[in-house]
């Protein structure tokens, strides 16, 4: 199982006025478990810690490692290594067709255009999806499109999966479906939800609130901190 | 935001002769029907480009839909290009130009309508790899035209969602309700689709 490696990592935002404003406070954190789950209100700091695990974020201070690697200095190394999916698969899927998006994805392996063709289709071939192959992204389900967007950051096999919210915008069935999904990956998993049940499939749950870590520990008490906070 | 709207259409398998024929004789093709309508400006030469083009368009298995789609999007302009042009030159060039322009649509959508993306981006990274010896990183050239592309019915899907929204409160004839929210709008989009290539390692540098 991956490492990831957070320490004193904090990160903040510039504002009109020229001040800051602090959207992570300095954490330190080891993950080793194979998911984790990270709970919060909107707002409190969660995404901006998931961006931190792919580089998409670097920290202001201190430092994110994801195997060793920092993700200032080895930023492109870490990004083949963490997968990222976001809340709105629209945001995600670049491509006309998911087939498409997934060769999207391909490219990165320089593999013969006929092989990244039929890498794609057996990718979405996997998660039965070969029949939506050539649609329109826009003529898909909310819950087609979340697979798709899932398939296209498997292809190129990472070994974290980090997933922003990745159940807001389904329905009971497709966020079952992905629940089952995601259960089934060999990846170590960092999902941010507001799906308590989502959180206590994990191994690990970390609650977050007005832009720091407060509860780190076993997902039934994270959820139950979390229960006491919003009260 | 709908993002429907298509100018220029998707890609629709087949396996056509237009299909099959090589992206950059398809590319030579669709300069030869813009220098064709523009170069030749006459009613018989203009009418024929457009004649061989639909016959291309239904040649590649292609529906006659897209062509109306395409039209559609445009008939407003068009309209207004052939009063102007009538009034100013007559209806031989009104045709003219009208038809030209409705040529060189449909020839560019048969393109893109009988080229897989990846494909396109194979080719236009192809065409502008003798400049990589001057720094040109013909991979982010591809993305960025295929990219470019992708945009446009995500920019008119916009203009229709705010249109519907600024309706819906009132707002039909306030201008500012109904730029700003597109403005707005395509500046996330861009964004989040950096975000997206960027989660994916896709604008790194070696690659």
């Amino acid at each position: 199982m991956s490492l990831i490696e957070l320490e004193a990592a904090g990160a903040s935002v510039e504002l009109a006025d020229g001040g800051h404003r602090t959207i992570l406070s300095s954490t330190t954190l080891a993950l080793s478990e194979q998911r984790i789950a990270v709970i919060g209100a909107n707002g409190s700091g969660k995404s901006t810690l998931l961006r931190l695990l792919n580089g998409l974020l670097l920290p202001d201070s201190g430092s994110v490692r994801i195997n060793g690697l920092d993700t200032r200095t080895h930023g492109s190394a870490v990004r083949r290594s963490v997968g990222f999916v976001f809340t709105d698969p629209l945001s995600q899927l670049v491509m006309p067709t998911p087939v498409e998006d997934i060769e999207l994805s391909l490219r990165r392996l320089k593999l013969p255009a006929a092989q990244r063709r039929a890498a794609a289709l057996a990718a979405l071939e996997g998660f039965g999806l070969a029949k939506v192959a050539e649609n329109s992204i826009y003529e898909l389900s909310g819950g087609e499109r979340q697979l798709v967007a899932l398939a296209a950051v498997l292809a190129v096999d990472p070994d974290v999966l980090v997933l922003d919210e990745p159940s807001t915008l389904l329905d009971l069935r497709n966020t079952r479906l992905l629940r089952s999904t995601l259960a089934a990956l060999p990846q170590q998993l960092v999902i941010s939800t507001h799906d308590l049940d989502f959180a206590l499939d994990c191994d690990r749950a970390l609650v977050v609130d007005n832009a720091a870590v407060v509860f780190d520990g076993a997902p039934e008490d994270a959820v139950a901190h979390y229960r006491a906070m919003a009260a | 935001m709908r993002g429907h709207a298509h100018l220029i259409g998707n890609y629709h398998p087949g396996s056509s002769i237009v299909h099959r024929t090589p992206l950059w004789l398809k590319g030579i093709l669709l300069a030869l029907v813009a220098v064709a309508c523009f170069g030749f400006p006459t009613v018989g030469a203009t009418t024929a480009v457009l004649a061989v083009v639909v016959g291309l368009h239904f040649a590649a298995g292609l529906p006659a839909r897209r062509i109306w789609r395409a039209v559609r999007m445009m008939a407003p302009f068009l309209v207004l290009i052939a009063a102007f042009q009538w009034w100013q030159n007559g209806p031989g060039t009104a045709w003219t130009v009208v038809a030209a322009i409705i040529a060189t649509v449909i020839a560019s959508n048969i393109l893109t309508s009988t080229t897989t993306v990846a494909a396109l981006l194979d080719g236009l990274s192809a065409a502008v790899r003798p400049l990589a010896r001057f720094g040109a990183d013909p991979e982010r050239f591809g993305l960025t035209v295929q990219l470019m592309l992708r945009s446009i019915p995500f920019v008119i899907g916009a203009f229709d969602d705010v249109r519907d929204a600024a309706r819906a409160r009132g707002l039909e004839r306030n201008i500012r309700a109904r730029t700003l929210p597109v403005v707005i709008g395509t500046v996330a989009y861009a964004r989040a689709t950096g975000d997206a290539l960027a989660a994916r390692g896709l604008g790194d540098p070696e690659d």
